[in-house]
Parts: structure tokens; sequence; C-alpha cells
């Protein structure tokens, strides 16, 4: 009797520990997501706090001990495209999506699987860039994805039951829709981006209920006619105009405030048919997340032909500008300035070259830059034009530090020929150009195909190369670079323990220390970093995940 | 007779017709096969040309601007993983290849068939041209220059050069002579040099296979596999990205005879 009271009690106990962890944590209330630095072990939206800092506070791992720092284990994602999901992880229970929208919960202790969901696209989808997906947002009990197939899920993150799918879009109209991005969890609202700027489509951001997926509200990103804007696009060309918003936003409290970056417009290298500035297009929007109504907005690039989107992650930051104490939008953009921007007026403060370019000669008192001509694309190639397409900044995060008050930005020197080809207009030319029957779910549709860009890079490492700096978000100086031998995909991290994590294209994981830049530990994981680290505790130890290839790698001290 | 007729009019007309139903029913590849021309209709020089200017925009920054490969397969072998003949280099480039990173393309129909005509010139460039050289005179230049010391032509020679079994049919004859003449003109990635000078002991040179910020793979001169760590290096040298020396010096005669000794070249094929 006494053998089966320890035997049972043993079963109980095991059972216990097994709900434990996988219920621990949640739900994840709206209060929480506010006070998401408070949470040291956590890291429970995509940038880890609304201000996007990506700045993890623990310090158990520190330039002391990170030559210590080892493999603790390994998740095979066994897929060909590349990983670009930042996990979450509450309470040790680790969330992440897998390329083509399936979602994986592990225990963030061993990257052991809990529970697995594979929503299924159709076999065709119209993404740009890889069939790839970013992450997951948490609220109450319910993790939320976007899909490939312009859909967002709601997913139990206790089980991986389904609970509703929403159709954003038709993902076939157009050239072809898509969101690949994170949403992001404001209030009681779930904001969701979308992709497609290659491809001739209508950008827009969405809020939906997180309880039952039904839309609360939708911004056009190009102004619809009658609204504040509209006409800054030749003739018909804002119905096809691009203009998406497939990154993640940030939200500031204390003025109630979503920001949200804006990509290219299209086409994107051959402006024949769009003159104008081509509003919302390379933009940061902040919107009220109530009602979706636009407070102000301003234009890093007005009418771009480089491709360069200001999808980057906005970053709320308070800085000393000019001597004032300034609440301030710092901005590593695509088109290789950073910018610094009063937060609460869309006011522009200053700009500075962080990367190699030669297409602007300064900025006007409203940050409206004074254009070098002869940096256009053109049918025969130019290759004189820095910074490349993928621009000095991509969408890979940039990280900033309290402790250090500086922005971390790994940057890209890229060396490219912006070639303009003929994309005929969708407006003006017949939509029903000929494509074999049966060979595309939309057959018939016009698709611009890249817009117009010859892609290969110039030259070897000796001519692109990356870099992380570190950067005064006041001035915009530099305060140290450490030089790497391509030009990055993966975003950064600044930790408590001041140390900066990253990874490069050739697959190799540094720790720099944050105040110098000196390398301090690598690990060759041998797989392209298309994704950007974060740090949480797992059993009270701290531990830094960053995906390389397929396989998410996660390391510990002991 | 006249009602065998209508019986086989009959016959006929229900066949079509099923065909027809059938055809309506047919999708993806099924459709894609049934439509897809024998032969490639735009395949004039100037479609051609066309296709080059949309496989610089679609394709290089896998296949190279020259098809020569990196990321994405070499297209000048002229040897194609899901078949060379038109129909499946249309439905290869539609549909892209599954479980691969090539992707299909949304182009028209006539781009991609023009696409396709300049892929197939990509893998046959020697073909179309005819040298006029002595070839023996050159595959004798071949052995006196001692070229089989750093290229393999089948069995013979090693692997620090591209390997010229089949260059014949896949570069064209000013490609060869411009590679003779001016050999750091175009090199592949694949065949990159580097030059290393380390902290301590002799320096190393040779064609570079791998490298990331802590390591530099490479194949030495004398063929051996080397990995060199960077923090033993004290200058990694670019400025000379081919092996190869220059064979200006040979006249003119001699140079248009070792090109046709290498056009002559078509491989096991």
């Amino acid at each position: 009797m006494k053998k089966w009271s320890v035997r049972l009690a043993g079963a109980t106990f095991a059972m216990a520990a097994a709900w434990t962890l996988s219920g621990q944590g949640l739900p994840v209330t709206s209060e929480r997501l506010l006070k998401a630095a408070d949470e040291q072990g956590n890291w429970l939206m995509y940038s880890r706090t609304y201000n996007s800092w990506r700045f993890s506070g623990l310090n158990q791992i520190n330039a002391n001990n990170v030559k210590n720092l080892h493999v603790k284990w390994l998740f095979q994602g066994r897929h060909i495209e590349k990983f670009e999901t930042t996990p979450l992880v509450a309470n040790g229970v680790m969330y992440l999506t897998r390329p083509e929208n399936a979602i994986y919960a592990l225990d963030a202790a061993t990257g052991r699987q809990l529970w697995a969901y594979e929503y299924r696209n159709p076999a065709r989808t119209f993404n740009c860039c890889g069939k790839v997906n970013r992450g997951l947002a948490i609220l109450g009990n319910t993790l939320f994805m976007n899909t490939l197939d312009m859909h967002v899920v709601a997913v139990d993150a206790r089980s991986g039951h389904e609970l509703w799918k929403t159709e954003m879009y038709d993902y076939t109209a157009a050239g072809g829709y898509a969101a690949p991005g994170a949403p992001l969890i404001v209030k009681d609202k779930l904001i969701v981006g979308m992709a497609g700027g290659e491809k001739g489509v209508s950008g827009f951001l969405d809020a939906y209920d997180p309880k039952t997926g039904k839309r609360l509200w939708r911004f056009h990103t190009i102004p619809q006619p009658g609204e504040p804007n509209f006409g800054t696009w030749d003739g018909d060309s804002w119905k096809t105009g691009g203009v998406t918003t497939w990154n993640n936003g940030s939200y500031d409290p204390e003025t109630n405030t979503l920001f949200w970056g804006t990509s290219n417009p299209w086409p994107d290298y051959n402006d024949d048919f769009r003159k104008g500035d081509n509003l919302y297009s390379c933009s940061v929007l902040a919107l009220d997340p109530d009602t979706g109504k636009l407070k102000w907005h301003f234009q890093f690039t007005p009418h771009d032909v480089h491709d360069w989107d200001s999808t980057q992650i906005p970053i709320l930051l308070d800085t000393q500008f000019q001597g004032m104490n300034t609440k301030a939008l710092a901005w590593a953009n695509r088109n290789g300035f950073y910018y610094l921007i009063d937060r609460t007026t869309g006011k522009f403060l200053m700009a500075k070259a962080f990367v190699k370019q030669t297409w602007a000669k300064g900025f006007d008192d409203n940050g409206r830059p004074e254009v070098i001509p002869g940096n256009e694309p053109t049918p025969e190639g130019n290759d004189h034009t820095w910074p490349g397409i993928d621009g000095g900044a991509n969408w890979m995060s940039h990280s900033y530090s309290p402790l250090t008050k500086w922005l971390y930005v790994f940057a890209r020197e890229e060396h490219r020929v912006f070639s303009k080809n003929t994309v005929p207009h969708p407006t003006t030319e017949t939509p029903d150009r000929p494509v074999a029957a049966g060979t595309l779910p939309n057959a018939g549709a016009y698709d611009p195909g890249l817009g117009g860009a010859r892609t290969q890079q110039v030259g070897g490492p000796e001519e692109s190369w990356g870099k992380v700096i570190a950067v005064d978000p006041g001035t915009g100086n530099v305060k140290w670079e450490h030089k790497v031998l391509t030009p990055p995909w993966g975003g950064v991290m600044a930790t408590g323990g001041n140390l900066v994590f990253g990874g490069t294209l050739e697959g190799m994981i540094f720790a720099l220390n944050a105040t110098t830049g000196e390398r301090l530990w690598t690990f060759s994981a041998n797989g392209p970093v298309f994704a950007s680290p974060i740090s949480y505790t797992a059993n009270g130890k701290q531990m830094v995940s960053i995906p390389a290839g397929d396989v998410i790698v996660t390391f510990g001290l002991d | 007779m006249l009602s065998r007729i209508f019986l086989g009019l009959a016959a006929s007309a229900a066949l079509l017709a099923a065909q027809n139903v059938q055809n309506q029913a047919l999708t993806g590849e099924a459709a894609r096969s049934a439509e897809i021309a024998k032969t490639n209709p735009f395949n004039t020089e100037a479609d051609v040309q066309q296709g080059n200017a949309l496989f610089q925009v679609q394709c290089t920054y896998c296949h190279g601007a020259r098809g020569e490969g990196g990321r994405g397969a070499d297209l000048t072998a002229g040897v194609y993983k899901m078949g060379g003949a038109d129909p499946d280099l249309f439905k290869t480039v539609r549909s892209g290849i599954p479980g691969t990173e090539m992707p299909a393309s949304r182009l028209t129909d006539d781009e991609i068939w023009k696409m396709v005509g300049f892929v197939k010139r990509l893998g046959s460039r020697g073909l179309s041209e005819k040298a006029p050289g002595d070839a023996a005179a050159g595959k004798a230049l071949y052995a006196k220059n001692g070229c089989a010391g750093c290229h393999r032509i089948g069995d013979e020679g090693v692997d620090l050069g591209p390997d010229l079994s089949d260059v014949g049919r896949r570069r064209g004859l000013a490609f060869l002579e411009e590679s003779l003449v001016k050999p750091e003109a175009f090199v592949s990635n694949t065949f990159r040099a580097v030059q290393l000078v380390m902290k301590s002991g002799p320096a190393v040179g040779g064609i570079r296979l791998n490298e990331d910020d802590l390591s530099v793979q490479l194949r030495d001169t004398n063929g051996n596999l080397r990995s060199v760590m960077k923090d033993g290096v004290k200058e990694l040298r670019r400025d000379k990205p081919s092996l190869m020396p220059s064979y200006e010096r040979l006249s003119k005669t001699d140079l248009t005879n070792l090109v046709a000794y290498l056009n002559s070249l078509k491989g096991a094929q």
C-alpha cells in the first residue's frame, strides 16, 4: 500500500511538473506586455519590448565568462528555407515559427518539442524572398501568426489547437500578396502587416480582434481618393503602388502611438509611371492604435527608385539632442542614413550616413534629402551608387542598450548594380498576359517580377562587407565598428552583460564587447544567420538563442 | 458507308468532348505538359538577346552573370538536372525545382521561352561556332605549356583550375581566347585565388574554397587542401584573382590552334 502511494504521488508529481511547464507563464496579459522589460527571463514580443530595443537585461553571461559559452541544445527545422524567426519565451516554454507557417512549442531548457501546429498553405504562394516567417505574437493563452497566403491564425499556446483563422486579403490578387512578418499585440488589438511590394499590390496595415479574428480597422498605406496626401502618385499608379508593411512595429504607451515602417513604391526601379513623392512609401507611420488613424508620417526616401524600404524596426528612445532631452525615434534606414526624429511630433531632427552613400548631399529642415543626380537605375546598369539594393540596413533588428546608451546596428556595405528594365504598367497594358493554363492559381494576373532590377552583386568580399557599429543616437556618431566578411542578414541583441550578440551570413555566431566592439567569443554554426538573437532564462539560467540556417542554436554557460 | 462515317464522326466528337472535359479538369503538371510546345517558338537571335536581358534580371543572383553558377547550378555545362529538352527547361523555369531554392517564375510564356533560348545558348556556346585553327597543333601546345599541371581533361591532369573536359561545348571561341590572354578578365567565384602572408612561416597561396571571419579554406598550388585560421594571417591578398598565367606571348597562330583544341573538347556527351 505504501509502495502504491509513493508511485501515485510520483505520478501525480510528474504530471504536475509537465502541466506546470506548458501552462506556466500564461496568460500573457496586455499589462504584462506593457511591462515586458521587467520579465527578465521572458521574451514576450518580437523585439522583446514595445520600444523595440531588443535588449535583454540578463547579465549572467558577460564579458568575463562569455568565453565559456557553449551549445546547450539544437532544434532541427529540417526544411529547405532558412529560419528568419524570433522565438517567444514565456516562463520556460519557447514558441517559434518554422518557414511555411508551422508553430512549435519547445521546452526552453532542452529544446524538446511539446507540441506542433502546421498551417497548410497552398502549393503556390507569392512571397518575394523565400517562404519564410518571422515570428509570433502572444496574448492571453493565444499565439498569433501571419501566413504566406494572407491569413492570420490564432492557436492555443497550451495545445497548438487552432482557434480561428481570418483571411486578410486575396493572396492571388495583383501580382500576389503574402504576410511573412510577425504580428504585434497592442492593448486589445492584433496589428498585422503584409508584403508584396515587388508585385504591384496596394499596401495596408490591419488590426484584428484577438478573440474573434474580426478586422477592426485597416490603414491604407497609399492614400485613397479623398484622403489627405492623395495625389502624390502619377495617374493611376497609386492603385498598384506597393507600399507594404512587411516587418514589425513599435508602440509608445505614453502617447498611445503605434509606429510602423513602410516599403518601397512599385515598380521598384522603374518610375516612368509613378512620378511624385509616392506617399506613404519608404516612411514611418505614427498611428492611433485604437482607430488606425494617422497622427503623422515622415518619409525617409521620397520617390524611391532603389528599393530602399523603410521597414526597419522603429526604435523608441530618449536621448540628448543638441543639449535637450528628446523623446526620439532612432532609425538606421536602408537608404544608408541614420535618422533621429521627434517621436511626439514627427519632426526631423538630424540624419547622418552610417554606410557609404552617394545619392544625397544633405537634407533640408524637414528632412527631405537633397538628391544628387545620376544615381538612378539605368538600362545598362548603374554600378556606382551606394548603398546597394539591399541597403545599409534591411529588416534585421538593431538593438539599443540603456547601459552604454548606444544603438547597435549590423550594417551592410554592399556594392550592387541598379538596372532599370522595361516594366509594362499594369493599368496601361493588358493584364491578361498569356500564361500557360494551370500553371498559376491566378493565371492571367499581371506579374511584375522584380520590377526591373539586375540583382547581381558586384565583386566579392573585397567590394562588399558588413559591420556592427555602435552609434551615439543623439549625434549619429559611430563610437566603434566591428567589420565582418560579408553584408549581414542577421540582427543584433545587446544584453545586461554588456555584450552584443549576432551572427554572420557564413554562420559565425559572435559576442562583442558592447563598449569596445572587441570580439570576445565565436561559434561556427556554418548555417547562414537570417534572424536576430534572443535571450531568456530556463531554470534560472541565462540562455541565448539564434537561428542559423535551418537550426535554432541555444547557448548557455553550464 | 455513310452511317459508318457518321458513327466515326460521332465517336470522334464524343472523344473530343471527353477530352475537352478532361482538359478542363487538368491542373498543374498535366496542364503544363499538355500545352507546352515541343520546340522553342522564340528562338531568333533577338529573342535570345531578350532572354539574356531577362536572365540578367531574374537569374544572375544565383546562376551568375555568365551562367557560371554559384548559389545556383552552373548553366554553362549544358547538363540540366530536370532535363535539357526545350519543354523540360520551360517547365523548370516556369515551376521551379521542388525541394531546392530554384523558385517558380511568373513571367509570361514567351518571356520564359526567350530565357530558355538564352540558357540553352549558355550551355552550348561552343557548338555553334567553328574554330578556324588546327586542333592537333593546339593539343601539342597544351602539352608543351604544361596546362595539365592545373587543368583536367578527362582522366588527365589535376583540379587546381577549371575542368576543361567539355569546355569546347560550354564556352565560345572569344571567351576561350580571352581566358588565355587575360585570365583575370573573368574568374568564377569557385576559382578565386588568394595569397596569405602569414605572421610566421611561409606564405600560402591557392584557390579559395571557403571563407568566413575566422578562417579560410583553400587548395594550395600543390593541390593540397589547407585550412588557415585568420588570426595567424598577417595579410590576406585578393588582388590577383587568377592563378593562371597569361599566354599573351603565344603567336597568333599558336593561340588560334590552342583555342581550336579547347573548342574540340566536347566532353563525354
